[in-house]
């Protein structure tokens, strides 16, 4: 099977030369986009790859969630690491096409198999969105995250990310809740103040998303209502507020 | 190798296979679902309209007292062993195409026990007697030239409730009267270019194959020839098919033979992705691929395994999975039964062709993020454990938990995932059948093991909800319970409640006693700024969800 080793070589040796002999780097090739409500939180613009933010507050899934949804819809994939929580239906809400999600489980030991499943995630998603397990070594921690900056993965952490260095912050807290009363109304949308901070964030960046149901047709809950479409009848909107 | 003629085939169809592996008596109505549908079920819940591809609402409307079970192809692989066991009895040279579809060749057979019809009862009654079928409609047995022809024989045999001999020769006027479906329920074509030839007035086989050869290539390319030449009767393997070199052929003796599955597993995926690789560097596909796997005290099992379509180094570790699974599980005392760990496994391609694209949509198929992602999940299945490894469906329901189900990432085709997330592909229309369920924006974070907690009204009492839906005093307060009901409830921090509305009530199942659940639901958002979803059941406090 010489010949195949030495294809393998060749295309190997080639891409390292297209590499060398590149001119620059162009700026989207090293981006996955966001939406223009969330571009104002990140001086790019977009999401760079190999960056490891840290979602955190009152809507921290939510965030995540809104950031990551455009990336998929291009076309990358999401990789769910040990949080069995997401809520599909909101994901769904937000943009996210859940065909190219893939949960991962860690079992009952998760912080001995945390980092070799998220370095193999990391070989074949270009998104991620995990918790750091209790009792991860400081030491696999950096390992993962040099891993996922070599392969240019976009990782959301939630929760507290422990012993691995992120790269920004993005901190959420709740400004006003609309739709539900003292007793009446439903829940019909929320507003969320950002505030994104970290190494590779210049400065504190806020921002305000509001996350809204469809803006008609949907009834109290008499019945007879549709669920919601597949895809976002109402992206949030971002009024940014510097 | 290719002669005018093609060759003649005998094939072994068992209708529903996935039903009769599960267990379940051909009397007795059940099925077997996989992403919320029906895939197989047994001849009573046939006999009561339920079929395949039906949601489970649906199935379970038509015929109530119906018995469901989830698909598990590992289980139709194993409990198939038995009956290729039977039929290698016949004649050793047999392609297992999925479990239930099994070819061989007919002519070495049928020389022996005296002609096809002899070949075909003997094969019927056979497999009857393994798989214990009173009918014989439950068996499917049809010889034809060409596998195509051959495998729509096997099927109308089961309709006819007698094995469909096609004479010498009689291929092209057996398919020509036809419907075109057949060429996508063979898996032979894909959807799209089967509802294209429909759209254009090619109803039947025939009314394509009258059609010149070099126009259909010239219109529909490979995929279109391939078609015409299933369609014409023709089935000869296409010149591209070459006998692979034997050095083609990859195999591994381990020094320390293995007794762990997952071990062997992994061997065979290594060689796998190798064979696949160098066959993919030539440009080519395997669609018959022979897995020898040999124990450390001689015992052997061969299996030779057929996709027209092209076996990818994923489907050549299935193939290698379901046929260890088999032998493995073969009852004690049968003959070749395993008594030591695998010393040696080998893959030899028999078939190769050129690959022509494997029919992706001209719009659609993969790319290289669907491929990479593809690889990275078996991957992260030998890391883990096969149940580990998730993606969603959509499953339908009232309560957040409900509404879509984690299904392992191997048992579910990939390319075919934007039906099985899709709400609409349940059947019911953009629509929905789920009247009731709550309006978005919907949680983020959804607990499937919900949180017990205290809900008090002003004075500390706890709030009820009567029958009729209505809460007894405001609510005030929100308290988390942790710990359980044996060693008493250790209580949260109290959380006073700014907003609040429901209940809403949700009754569901209440047809089926053990099933039925009646719950109401409540949206409160607490002053520490927190949403959250609230259910109330037999007087106990739940959070379900939070809006996070």
């Amino acid at each position: 099977m010489g010949t195949v080793a030495e294809r393998v070589e060749v295309v190997g040796a080639l891409g390292a030369l297209g590499e060398r002999v590149a001119p620059v780097t162009m700026a989207h090739e090293r981006t996955l986009p966001v939406a223009g409500v969330y571009a104002g939180l990140f001086a790019e613009g977009a999401l760079v790859r190999g960056r490891v933010l840290s979602c955190a507050g009152s809507a921290a899934t939510s965030l995540a969630l809104g950031l990551v949804a455009p990336a998929i819809e291009a076309g990358a994939w999401l990789a769910v690491v040990d949080v069995p929580t997401v809520g599909l239906d909101a994901a769904s809400e937000l943009g996210v096409c859940l065909e190219r999600i893939v949960g991962v489980d860690l079992g009952d030991r998760p912080a001995a198999t945390w980092p070799d499943v998220v370095a193999a995630a990391a070989d074949g998603f270009e998104l991620m969105l995990t918790r750091v397990p209790a009792g991860v070594r400081p030491a696999s921690a950096r390992s993962v995250v040099t891993r996922l900056r070599q392969r240019g993965v976009v990782a959301i952490v939630l929760g507290d990310p422990g012993p691995l260095p992120c790269d920004g912050v993005i901190e959420s807290a709740d400004r006003v809740w609309e739709g539900l009363g003292d007793g009446f109304g439903h829940l019909r949308g929320r507003t969320v103040e950002v505030v994104a901070s970290g190494r590779r964030i210049r400065g504190t960046r806020r921002g305000t998303v509001s996350f809204q149901g469809p803006p008609t047709g949907r009834g109290p809950l008499v019945g007879g209502h549709a669920p919601a479409p597949n895809r976002p009848a109402a992206a949030p909107d971002l009024v940014l507020a510097v | 190798m290719a002669g005018a003629h093609p060759a003649r085939v005998v094939t072994v169809w068992l209708p529903d296979w996935p039903a009769t592996a599960a267990g379940f008596d051909a009397d007795a109505p059940a099925a077997v679902m996989h992403a919320n549908r029906v895939v197989a079920r047994t001849a009573a819940a046939a006999a009561e309209g339920v079929v395949i591809g039906q949601p489970r609402r649906q199935a379970q409307r038509r015929c109530p007292e119906i018995e469901l079970v989830d698909h598990d192809p590992a289980r139709d692989a194993r409990e198939f062993e038995s009956v290729v066991r039977s039929v290698g009895e016949l004649s050793p040279r047999l392609d297992v195409v999925e479990p239930g579809w099994i070819g061989l060749a007919a002519r070495g057979p049928s020389r022996y026990f005296g002609g096809d019809r002899a070949l075909v009862e003997r094969l019927t009654a056979q497999v009857g007697a393994v798989i214990g079928a009173g009918d014989r409609g439950a068996v499917g047995v049809g010889v034809a030239d060409g596998r195509f022809a051959s495998s729509i024989a096997a099927r109308l045999a089961v309709r006819r409730h007698a094995p469909v001999v096609v004479e010498p020769g009689g291929s092209p006027a057996f398919c020509a009267p036809l419907p075109i479906g057949w060429l996508e329920a063979l898996g032979e074509s894909d959807p799209e270019l089967v509802d294209l030839f429909a759209r254009l007035g090619l109803r039947r086989l025939g009314d394509l194959a009258d059609l010149p050869a070099a126009d259909v290539i010239g219109r529909f390319s490979d995929p279109g020839l391939h078609a015409h030449r299933l369609a014409s009767g023709a089935d000869i393997r296409p010149p591209s098919t070459t006998d692979p070199a034997p050095e083609r052929r990859l195999d591994r003796v381990l020094d320390d033979p293995v007794a762990h599955a997952a071990a062997v597993v992994f061997v065979a995926k290594q060689l796998a992705d190798e064979l696949a690789g160098a066959l993919a560097a030539e440009g080519r596909v395997c669609t018959r691929l022979t897995v020898l796997l040999e124990t450390e005290h001689g015992e052997r099992s061969e299996r030779s395994w057929f996709r027209s379509a092209g076996i990818t180094a994923a489907a050549m570790v299935e193939r290698v999975r379901w046929q260890l699974d088999g032998w493995v599980n073969l009852p004690r005392g049968s003959e070749q039964e395993i008594t030591g760990g695998i010393a040696l496994v080998r893959l030899t391609p028999d078939e190769v062709r050129a690959d022509i694209g494997s029919q992706l949509g001209l719009w659609g198929g993969q790319s290289e993020a669907d491929r990479r992602a593809g690889r990275a999940i078996a991957r992260l299945t030998t890391l883990t454990t096969e149940a580990a490894v998730t993606v969603p469906v959509w499953n339908g329901g009232r309560l957040p938990a409900d509404r879509y189900r984690w299904v392992p990432a191997a048992g579910v085709d990939l390319d075919q995932r934007a039906r099985a997330v899709s709400r609409s592909a349940t059947g019911s229309g953009p629509d929905g059948p789920w009247p009731g369920c709550l309006p978005s924006p919907s949680p983020a974070t959804v607990y499937a093991d919900a949180h017990p907690v205290e809900v008090l009204d002003a004075d500390g009492g706890p709030v009820m909800v009567t029958g009729r839906g209505a809460v007894s005093a405001r609510p005030a307060t929100l308290r988390l319970l942790s710990g359980d009901e044996a060693s008493g409830w250790r209580r949260g921090p109290p959380r006073a409640i700014k907003a609040w509305a429901g209940p809403w009530p949700v009754e569901e199942q209440w047809w089926e006693p053990g099933r039925q659940r009646r719950v109401a639901r409540f949206q409160m958002v607490t002053d520490d700024e927190q949403g959250y979803l609230v259910v109330v059941e037999h007087r106990r406090w739940w959070i379900s969800a939070r809006y996070d």
